[in-house]
């Protein structure tokens, strides 16, 4: 009994030196990996958090800032606001409404469609006319993430209004090629371009007649293969 | 890993246990801010425009 307690003492740790158990070198190249392997899954899980849920915190924020923009705080947009055409990328453009996504659906509209523009609202392509206009106003928004404005893109059908407000006036647009509910509807590819044309499947040069708008979004709703669209023609509205 | 640097954490182990903390939260702050957006652009997994 001696000899044991005897043996106890010498093989314990000394107090206060901390050190690692005995293991063998394989048993810690074993236990190096599996803590790796559970990390990686752990971050992984983080990003999908992130994707879906995280984005929409900064996006939520940049809307509020932009609403300010708008001078949207007494809920009447400023009436001396800066020209549409005078507008630098990332700038609030104005506000879109469906009420297809529900009466309180509401976002502010940047101007530009890259990345850093559309993490904040939906965007405003660039090389696309303002509302009103004789041609086509097209509007590129996310479906899933950043605040998914576009969540329920499938939904929108033929006959849908869509408003849109700006410094010029409320335009409102009515949809004549739309997903119609179908979750693969009016699926397109990413080089499709000839949806933000001035006249959509007519060469890029040709004489717009029509006052269009058309929305672009991802397809599938949480990647980006390919995009969907939704286009409509003006069917009333008023210049401020 | 882990086991590590629990063993060179200072103080005794609720200090331990609150400074493990910290530091696993300010990771994930760290990755939420710089790493996940850099991620999310650099493999283009949410892009909605044409062209």
């Amino acid at each position: 009994m001696n000899q044991a307690a005897e043996g106890g003492v010498r093989n314990a740790p000394q107090r206060g030196v901390k050190s690692a158990p005995q293991r063998s070198v394989a048993a810690l190249v074993a236990g190096g990996v599996g803590e790796f392997m559970l990390t990686a899954g752990a971050i992984v899980l983080l990003f999908v958090v992130y994707t879906l849920w995280g984005t929409g915190i900064q996006t939520a924020n940049a809307q509020d800032d932009l609403r300010d923009q708008l001078g949207l705080d007494t809920g009447q947009l400023e009436k001396d606001p800066i020209p549409l055409d005078q507008l630098e990328l990332g700038d609030a453009y104005g506000i879109i409404r469906i009420p297809r996504f529900g009466d309180d659906w509401e976002w502010i509209i940047v101007q530009g469609t890259e990345d850093g523009d559309l993490k904040n609202g939906p965007g405003h392509y660039l090389d696309s006319v303002d509302p009103g206009q004789l041609g086509n106003f097209a509007i590129a928004a996310h479906r899933s993430g950043h605040g998914e404005p576009m969540a329920e893109f499938p939904e929108l059908r033929v006959g849908d209004v869509v408003e849109i407000e700006t410094a010029t006036g409320t335009f409102v647009y009515q949809l004549d090629d739309a997903p119609n509910g179908d979750p693969d509807g009016n699926r397109i590819d990413i080089t499709e371009t000839w949806v933000v044309d001035p006249v959509p499947g007519e060469p890029e040069d040709t004489k717009p007649t029509e006052r269009r708008i058309t929305l672009t979004t991802c397809w599938p709703r949480w990647g980006s293969s390919h995009r969907m669209y939704a286009t409509g023609v003006l069917i009333g509205g008023e210049e401020v | 890993m882990y086991a590590w640097i629990w063993r060179h954490l200072p103080g005794p182990w609720p200090v331990r246990l609150l400074i493990y903390l910290i530091l696993i939260a300010a990771l994930v702050y760290a990755l939420f801010i710089w790493v996940f957006p850099w991620a999310e652009d650099a493999f283009n997994i949410s892009e909605v425009t044409v062209g």
